[in-house]
């Protein structure tokens, strides 16, 4: 029996992908993306689009579903369900495949939203983040593999998690990390599966998001026994987005918050001081224009009426 | 769960042949990973196809990586070799119980269950993971990121719920003619890591497969002083 390695399958657009103990019917659109465990694609059954995730190794992939199937037993009754169906399929070459198919998010992933819509939505998705990350904790589990890639941004800045290859039962060793947001590979803590080890990976997301190239640089310098908390928090420092958040970075960087959702309760206070602290601009330049000219329509009103 | 891992970047030229040495390690239960740690230098095609056939030998991983890789790659495999190991195990009890020897072959409702189940031994069972370093001068720049790789397994082994240690050797030995010598005992603490390389006189020869029996020498006793033990105790 060999080990499974990275998945070789390759679907192209209008492949239909056939259940074999279902009988549901997908057909391939594109390509989504890429994740330790497979790939996933969007997919059109019946009028409406999915996503559908394609293992490599069946054993992976079941893993990885048993932990969305135990989130969907405790999630909002109000919200679509996550996970649609699960079943198996046999390619061209009579290769089986295990695959699941889940809701459809559409959205953007992270850095792509932040790069198109400005780094003053920050706070809010943040905000949406560390909720989502709060929901799961009270779940019992650990989001665990949190980076850019594995956030999406749907309108108004609502994020979503995906990929939840990393999912993780609290108390348990983190299923899967990526090394730069990982707790132990900056000497900050155990790989035990907590609530402070997602919010030391969204310290460093944050961190990431907004310098990414000095980040960078710091982990391709750094000795691995100088790969501290402080030289995280040093990119911080003079930082005109990082530097309000410093108090905050700290505590989530050293582990000092209860749960997330204290976590996100200190972080609209702070992020929120530092809005008010800006200076004050003036609005939008053809507010001020719509002004005048709103009060000069006005002044005419007033003068055909009183003539 | 035994594993043994072996680091190296070249081809053995001395003793028996590492392939037949991990298929001796298979046949008794330990599985045998394989890294080969590339950067500037070549490991060329007999190399890298040595490595393929050691691990295939001793049912475990192989993998070509530079040094940065090196931890990732070392955690990754350990983990996913446990896994396997568990698979194949299960694999024999479905063969028992179903006349069918795979996961695969269940509905994915049972899938569910027989995953449940192997995730929890994964993360519960006992592990054991000798690792076995290749101290051959070329490997001497090497080391530093080596060492980094075996602190950063022993945190992730840390994390697991079952009991996890670690033993290293390195090879050839420090003397004359000695094919292999162990540097660390079994254990669990973070702390006897540190600077294990620090003393290390490297050699020339590249004795793997004389390496790699002594090694699984060294697990026989080993389980053998454990059942002696109990019996005395018992």
């Amino acid at each position: 029996m060999a080990v499974a390695d990275q998945l070789e399958l390759q679907l192209q657009h209008g492949t239909i992908i056939a259940g074999k103990w279902k009988g549901g019917r997908y057909r391939i659109e594109r390509l989504l993306g890429e994740g330790a465990n497979g790939k996933v694609y969007l997919v059109e059954s019946r009028g409406r689009r999915y996503a559908l995730k394609v293992g490599a190794d069946a054993v992976d992939l079941q893993s990885e579903i048993n932990g969305l199937q135990a989130l969907a037993r405790q999630g909002t009754p109000r919200e679509e369900p996550f996970l649609v169906e699960v079943d198996d399929f046999r390619d061209g070459r009579g290769h089986e495949y295990p695959f699941y198919v889940m809701r459809y998010v559409r959205g953007k992933p992270l850095a792509d939203y932040i790069a198109k819509e400005g780094p003053e939505w920050v706070p809010l998705i943040g905000y949406h983040l560390l909720m989502r990350l709060a929901a799961l904790h009270e779940a019992g589990w650990v989001f665990g593999d949190l980076k850019p890639d594995n956030v999406l941004v749907a309108e108004y800045g609502r994020a979503q998690l995906v990929d939840y290859g990393g999912v993780t039962a609290i108390g348990s060793g983190v299923r899967q990390f990526t090394e730069v947001f990982d707790r132990g590979y900056w000497s900050a803590g155990s790989r035990t599966a907590d609530p402070q080890y997602d919010l030391f990976s969204f310290a460093v997301l944050f961190i990431q998001l907004v310098e990414g190239k000095r980040l960078d640089e710091l982990t391709r310098t750094l000795l691995p026994h100088s790969r501290v908390p402080a030289e995280l928090l040093r990119l911080a420092e003079d930082h005109p987005v990082l530097a309000p958040a410093r108090g905050w970075l700290r505590r989530a960087l050293q582990g000092e918050f209860g749960s997330a959702r204290e976590a996100a309760a200190s972080w609209q206070r702070e992020l929120h001081r530092a809005r008010v602290a800006r200076p004050a601009g003036s609005g939008p330049r053809w507010l001020g224009g719509l002004f005048v000219a709103s009060a000069l329509l006005l002044a005419t009103t007033i003068f055909w009426l009183v003539r | 769960m035994k594993q043994i891992l072996l680091i190296t970047d070249g081809c053995s030229n001395v003793g028996v042949s590492p392939v037949v040495a991990a298929a001796h390690a298979q046949s008794e239960g330990v599985a045998v990973n394989v890294v080969g740690v590339l950067d500037e230098g070549d490991i060329g095609e007999y190399g890298a196809a040595e490595i393929r056939e050691i691990a295939a030998a001793g049912g475990g991983l192989s993998r070509l990586v530079n040094t940065r890789e090196l931890s990732r790659t070392v955690q990754m495999m350990t983990r996913k070799t446990v896994m396997h190991t568990i698979q194949s195990a299960v694999h024999n009890e479905l063969r028992h119980v179903l006349g069918e020897g795979s996961i695969e072959a269940l509905p994915p409702e049972k899938r569910s269950d027989v995953v449940r189940v192997m995730d929890e031994l994964g993360e519960k069972a006992e592990l054991r993971v000798a690792l076995l370093i290749d101290a051959s001068a070329s490997m001497k720049p090497k080391l530093q990121a080596v060492e980094e790789a075996i602190k950063d397994l022993m945190l992730s082994l840390q994390a697991r719920q079952g009991k996890s240690r670690i033993c290293v050797f390195h090879f050839p030995g420090s003397r004359h003619g000695e094919d292999c010598r162990r540097l660390l005992d079994w254990t669990d603490k973070m702390s006897e890591i540190p600077s294990l390389f620090a003393k290390l006189h490297m050699q020339g020869t590249t004795p793997t497969g004389p390496a790699l029996m002594q090694v699984i020498d060294f697990y026989r006793e080993d389980d053998y002083g454990r059942e002696t033990r109990e019996e005395r105790m018992g």
